[in-house]
């Protein structure tokens, strides 16, 4: 199935494809909805994520400019209310002064288009920028796990490669920019990424690549995943007759990035669009 | 992905310096929204920051081509532009700033964040607060599906929110237009008291309407200091696109933030405001050409061959009373009348055309739209499978469409009554026999009707389905065992939930639908469709559970029981939106004539269908609201005569019809049927319209014009 002209690939997508290009073409190229669960025990993997929403938004509110007092007085729940205590006593800091909140980036990449949203990007034009993305997974994951993850790789290459206009019209240098995990979990010990050329180069041939492979895939055909144990994880295991309920969720920082984690879609934007 | 050559009118615009405000106006087709998007190219390309350019249109099917311009691969590299329409753009802001806003709004939990409600569960509550006034007697002289009702009473609160009217003046606009009977008044009244105390329950209970969220916006937001620094500083830039199908809170907001921009361009379309019936304001929306630096007017027609230019102002002169009525024989090429005696004869003749245009004259499907007033499920099923018959691919476009009809919905929901005995809410032996027609893919009728007569019972409310052992062997040969097999695991897999702790609905329809029925050998696992289907059946579940948890559970009901009352009483699960944003197929569109017009994707061949349909002219049947009269244009002061009705619906009519012609590239098809779907004669004033038209042909050629 062709990959259409207009394709953005982000750090779902892509990440989707390693983990099994099936599950990519199912996704993204064919959009099918397939509305099995993909972890257990689902209400409480919802509210986890709704939950990580809401703490993601009040961050925004506050970088923002409303005061904390006035946005915690919108958490009742206790994990969001632990959340935002280490967020105001344990964020990474200094962090420089200009602040872009989910702050969107794409670029052209060979024949498509690569995009990212960001939690954070703090940015001291000509000097240095810091991506920080707020993770509210249950557990910290290990450091080797987050090092593999697309997410990685992608974020500081694309500011690189996107963000010249934060820079005063020239791209910033990769060892000016350091990419953040912070995670509600252990709040004190957030992972740091620091950018370096030799890693912008690398990172460039892995995109490039990876991409040129799920084109092949897309003039062949998307393999199932090797990795069965995968599936299950992964709504489409029906389809794929892979599996027949979903397994207890395995939890890490990755999960909240796709949006889509607990099967269960938020679309706030759809709201206003129905309404009237 | 090739681009075409700009005019020199287009290239202007787009290469205008990057400062001050411009206003473009003319009829559709003419290439200003090219422009637009041109412009928009440019301005990345110049170094603009794209996030701080906001798009501004009436509805998100609008900005499609400035959706498509930042998704092309070779955009430069940066932000993006932010596309929204102002209800995007209000609950964005809402999000961000609620916590400021919130104490000074007349919240009761001000601290706490606010539930945004869906149309589907605004008219829950509707529904919740209004039930016990129909109880009452409220409305009972008024023979219309209750459901209706409760849309109009929000479409009032709609309507004020976004004219800018207070909704409590919402009775007393309606009274002082009304020149009718006396007792539509008190209906009038009773339809303010369900909004004042929808509203009021909105309040005590934190929920927002659509409603709620633009007034919200328009009376707190926008005036506080903080908002619009905020807003002032994100975007620098504007294109404001279709501001003559938006509501003047819009266009107000607009015109105070105009200023503050570093350039902006709005675009007018000449002759449309297809959306007046949801409060779009043309004649407000001009007045933004006043504040604008510079003006310019585009005029030549991309799209419309001259045939059909020609024709379009021939059929406006027609629909206008003092107008010279007068055809050029070059406008009698641009279309076809075709009349049948019958509705389906008249089904069967645009399939047969519509296939003769695709398989012998080589024409793209997607280069033909087939056109009504209104969509019934009837007329899309025959038209579609017509259609297909002939080989030919066709989509269907319509808002909304009733989920609970799609058989997919119906088996889940009959799975769920089997399965919540305690709800007592039973399913028939015609219910599970059609159930079993979607769950085991190759059972036929006669088979899936023996195993709901033999194997279903109504009584065993903890073991509705018997087993298949019990079935004699002959029997069990007869419908075979491998449907036995599939039957026996549907009752494995019910009686297990029904033995274990009831889940909420929507985690039990997507535990059924990943561990049974979209499992090998069972209906649901490659029917995508089906698959579809239940994605949006469970998301209307899930919304609805997260909207109403709060409230539901000081009564001690279930959520999921009460989900499926009110589909049983068509509150819930009566629509729901398609998938947006899809890039149109190649294939032949059916949509309702306004809907085609906000696609606003001109074809090449459009067939008109039932002409003769009053539809295509006269309002719906709304006893409790009036678009006109809740318009901003009307004097609140003033009587809705019959002549304000006739003129308003022939300016419909005339709106409508010019819409269609501009957006038609070759060849209109008038189809028309003596005798209707519903089996009577109808001639309405499109049909009057064509018959001066087919006149005045005559006359032409007979050389008498």
């Amino acid at each position: 199935m062709q990959i259409p002209a207009n394709f953005a690939f982000s750090q779902n997508n892509l990440q989707d494809y390693v983990d099994c290009p099936r599950r990519f073409e199912l996704r993204y190229l064919k959009k099918l909805a397939w509305p099995a669960i993909r972890s257990e025990p689902i209400l409480a993997v919802e509210r986890h994520m709704l939950l990580g929403e809401r703490f993601h938004r009040m961050i925004q509110q506050h970088q923002s400019g409303l005061s904390a007092e006035l946005i915690a007085a919108t958490a009742s729940e206790p994990e969001l209310i632990d959340w935002w205590q280490a967020y105001l006593s344990a964020a990474p800091e200094p962090l420089p002064e200009r602040r872009l909140v989910e702050h969107t980036l794409s670029a052209p990449f060979g024949n498509y288009r690569l995009i990212a949203k960001y939690d954070l990007l703090a940015i001291a034009p000509g000097e240095r920028a810091v991506i920080v993305d707020w993770k509210t997974s249950l557990r910290k994951p290990k450091r080797t796990l987050l090092s593999r993850r697309i997410q990685t790789r992608l974020y500081p290459f694309l500011l690189v490669e996107a963000g010249k206009l934060l820079n005063n019209g020239t791209a910033f240098k990769p060892e000016q920019l350091e990419l953040i995990y912070w995670f509600t979990a252990e709040p004190q010990k957030p992972e740091r990424f620091p950018y370096s050329t030799d890693q912008l180069d690398q990172d460039r041939k892995f995109l490039h690549d990876l991409i040129a492979d799920v084109v092949n895939a897309s003039e062949t055909d998307f393999p199932l995943t090797g990795d069965e144990s995968m599936c299950r994880y992964c709504n489409y295991r029906s389809l794929c007759d892979r599996g027949v309920s979903a397994a207890e969720r395995e939890d890490d920082a990755a999960d909240e990035d796709n949006g889509e984690s607990s099967g269960f879609d938020l679309d706030f934007e759809q709201i206003s669009e129905i309404a009237f | 992905m090739d681009r075409f050559a700009y005019t020199p009118v287009q290239e202007q615009i787009i290469a205008a310096p990057l400062a001050g405000s411009r206003y473009i106006s003319g009829p559709p087709g003419c290439g200003k929204t090219s422009a637009a998007v041109g412009r928009l190219r440019r301005m990345i390309e110049q170094g603009i920051t794209a996030e701080s350019i906001l798009i501004l249109t009436p509805q998100r099917s609008l900005a499609a081509p400035y959706a498509r311009e930042i998704s092309r691969p070779d955009l430069p590299a940066g932000g993006l532009p932010t596309i929204v329409t102002l209800g995007g753009l209000a609950q964005r802001t809402l999000q961000l700033f609620w916590p400021a806003v919130a104490g000074s709004s007349g919240f009761r939990h001000s601290e706490l964040p606010p539930t945004y409600l869906t149309l589907e569960t605004a008219q829950y509550y509707m529904a919740k607060v209004a039930a016990p006034l129909f109880e009452r007697g409220y409305f009972e002289q008024l023979v219309i599906d209750r459901n209706r009702l409760y849309s109009q009473i929000l479409d009032n609160l709609n309507k004020a929110a976004v004219v800018g009217f207070a909704h409590t003046d919402i009775s007393r606009r309606l009274k002082n237009a009304w020149i009718g009977k006396p007792e539509q008044t008190i209906h009038y009244e009773q339809a303010q008291e369900c909004a004042n105390l929808f509203r009021a329950y909105c309040l005590e209970h934190n929920l927002l309407d659509y409603s709620l969220q633009i007034e919200l916006f328009a009376q707190q937001l926008w005036p506080s200091h903080l908002v619009r620094q905020y807003l002032s500083n994100q975007y620098r830039h504007l294109i404001y696109d279709n501001l003559e199908e938006d509501v003047p809170v819009t266009q107000d907001i607009i015109r105070e933030w105009l200023p503050a921009f570093d350039s902006s361009l709005l675009i007018f379309d000449q002759g449309a405001g297809y959306r007046a019936f949801l409060g779009a304001d043309p004649a407000n929306g001009e007045t933004l050409r006043e504040l604008c630096d510079q003006t310019g007017e585009f005029s030549q027609s991309f799209v419309t061959e001259p045939a059909l230019q020609e024709l379009g102002n021939a059929f406006s002169n027609i629909l206008r009373p003092k107008a010279e009525k007068t055809v050029t024989p070059r406008a009698l090429t641009g279309y076809s009348f075709a009349p049948s005696r019958f509705y389906p004869e008249m089904i069967d003749w645009v399939a047969a055309e519509v296939a003769r245009l695709v398989h012998e004259e080589g024409v793209p499907p997607g280069e033909i739209a087939i056109v009504s007033p209104f969509l019934s499920d009837a007329l899309r099923h025959s038209l579609m499978h017509r259609l297909l018959g002939h080989g030919v691919t066709a989509r269907s476009h319509r808002p909304s469409r009733s989920l609970r009809d799609e058989p997919a919905a119906r088996c889940l929901l009959t799975l769920a009554r089997l399965a919540h005995p305690l709800w007592n809410l039973p399913a028939t032996p015609q219910d599970v026999r059609a159930a079993l027609l979607q769950i085991i893919g190759d059972i036929d009728l006669v088979r899936a009707d023996l195993i709901s007569a033999m194997l279903f019972s109504q009584r065993n409310k903890q073991a509705p389905l018997n087993s298949f052992d019990l079935v004699k062997p002959e029997m069990q040969e007869r419908i075979t065992f491998s449907i036995g097999e599939r039957f026996m695991r549907l009752r494995a897999w019910l009686m297990d939930y029904i033995e274990s702790e009831p889940a909420e609905l929507d985690v039990f329809l997507a535990r059924l639908f990943g561990e049974l029925l979209a499992q090998p050998g069972f209906g649901f696992h490659d029917n995508y469709e089906a698959a579809g289907v239940t994605a949006r059946l469970i998301e209307s579940v899930q919304k609805f559970r997260r909207v109403t948890e709060a409230t539901l559970q000081a009564t001690g009901r279930s959520i999921g029981q009460e989900y499926l009352m009110m589909v049983a009483d068509g509150v819930l699960a009566a629509q729901y939106l398609l998938p947006a944003d899809e890039p149109p197929p190649d294939a032949v569109l059916v949509a309702p004539a306004y809907s085609f017009l906000m696609i606003n994707q001109p074809v090449r061949f459009q067939f008109w269908l039932d002409v003769g349909s009053l539809g295509w002219w006269e309002r719906l049947y709304q006893p409790l609201t009036h678009p006109h009269v809740l318009s901003r244009r009307w004097q609140p002061d003033k009587a809705w005569t019959d002549v304000d009705d006739f003129s308003a619906n022939q300016e419909t009519l005339q709106r409508l019809t010019s819409g269609l012609i501009a957006r038609c590239r070759e060849h209109i098809y008038l189809c028309a049927a003596r005798v209707n779907e519903r089996g009577t004669e109808e001639k309405g004033p499109l049909l009057y319209g064509i018959q001066s038209l087919l006149r005045l042909a005559r006359e032409l050629e007979a050389g008498h014009v």
